[in-house]
């Protein structure tokens, strides 16, 4: 057999052994890997890279080392899952830098960090005075995660006492000009739904690059012909804009009348009707 | 335009709020939001009769202005 082909074959073979150990491995980031992992990969990677090239290597020595290199990080891992305690030996603690806003001079000179480099990991976090930081911690993995006091925390409906309704995902129902089904059935509408709005703003489907659908059953658009202008939903805006009309005619009529007992009933209703806005309007995204 | 008619266009405009707050109630996926449409065009339908009561006894007040 000429080395060539034995080269392709090798490659071929270590390619798709080398594909399905990382897979194995786990899906975590580059950034996410702990040492150990960093190394084993680097490793792995190696052998493959000689064994491939040079076709006086034995292959099987290769595959044993391969194999070695990817069951010590498969086993580590699948230890690590079962037991704390060799979890925090194989991955490390975190460290407390800053606790009560103090910085905990010991844990950094520990960890070999320098001032400067805890400002540095602190400005990351866009915190650029130390006193703002309630309390901060380095994860294993070398990020520093900080919890700001709460005034420098920014501001949430939470802070406000706002009470804001819950908000479900939007669906994308259209791409490049076709029809999503399941995206559809989640909001339980179905095609008929979507011919008739895009009869509404009167454009045909072929010409939609994205379309979604948010929970209120809105449908909004981007169309390939970027010269026609959509018309944003109206249906909802409206709907708020209306009942307070309502309310503000019912106001009027009140002033308006001499009898007294319209005079009540329009006052209550107008009352009613306030309410009612006021229940809805969160709902309507305003 | 007299008040009855005054009336008589913001009694249809309650209908259709009420309309709306239908549909909304049927489209939206959020049991929560449901509710609170559902009750809100409660306190709509309670409204609208008590205009359509209103109107009845306006065209009847004064029938020559319609």
């Amino acid at each position: 057999m000429p080395e060539w082909i034995t080269i392709i074959l090798r490659s071929f073979t270590l390619l798709i052994i080398l594909f399905f150990m990382t897979k194995w491995l786990g899906k975590k980031q580059i950034s996410q890997l702990n040492i150990f992992e960093y190394i084993s990969g680097i490793v792995l990677g190696g052998i493959v890279a000689i064994n491939t090239i040079d076709p006086n290597t034995n292959l099987v020595y290769g595959l044993i080392a391969m194999f070695i290199w990817f069951i010590v990080p498969f086993a580590v891992e699948f230890f690590s899952l079962k037991s704390k305690s060799f979890r925090n030996f194989s991955q490390g603690k975190s460290t407390v830098f800053i606790q009560d806003g103090k910085i905990m001079e010991d844990n950094l000179k520990k960890e070999g960090y320098s001032t400067d480099d805890l400002l540095e990991k602190l400005r990351d976090n866009n915190v650029f005075l130390a006193s703002d930081v309630e309390f901060a911690v380095l994860e294993p993995t070398g990020t520093l995660s900080v919890l700001p006091k709460k005034e420098n925390q920014p501001l949430t409906a939470k802070d406000l006492g706002l009470n804001p309704a819950p908000e479900k995902e939007p669906q994308t129902v259209v791409m490049d000009g076709k029809v999503l089904l399941e995206p559809l059935a989640n909001l339980s509408l179905n095609t008929n739904w979507l011919e008739t709005e895009l009869d509404k703003m009167n454009i045909s489907i072929e010409n939609v690059f994205l379309g979604q659908a948010d929970n209120n059953g809105q449908l909004t658009v981007d169309l390939y012909d970027d010269k026609i202008a959509v018309p944003s939903p109206t249906e909802v805006p409206l709907l708020l804009a209306t009942m307070k009309k309502c309310q503000a005619d019912l106001e009027l009529f009140a002033l308006a009348t001499e009898n007294s007992e319209s005079k009540q009933v329009y006052e209550m209703n107008s009352k009613k009707l306030q309410k009612a806005i006021e229940m809805v309007s969160p709902y309507l995204g305003s | 335009m007299t008040v009855g008619s005054q009336v008589k266009s913001c009694f249809s405009s309650v209908k259709s709020v009420e309309a709306s707050l239908q549909l909304l109630e049927n489209k939206t996926q959020d049991p929560l939001a449901k509710e609170t449409f559902n009750n809100v065009q409660k306190i709509i339908t309670e409204v609208k009769d008590d205009l359509q009561k209103q109107v009845i006894q306006l065209s009847k007040e004064e029938p020559q202005y319609k």
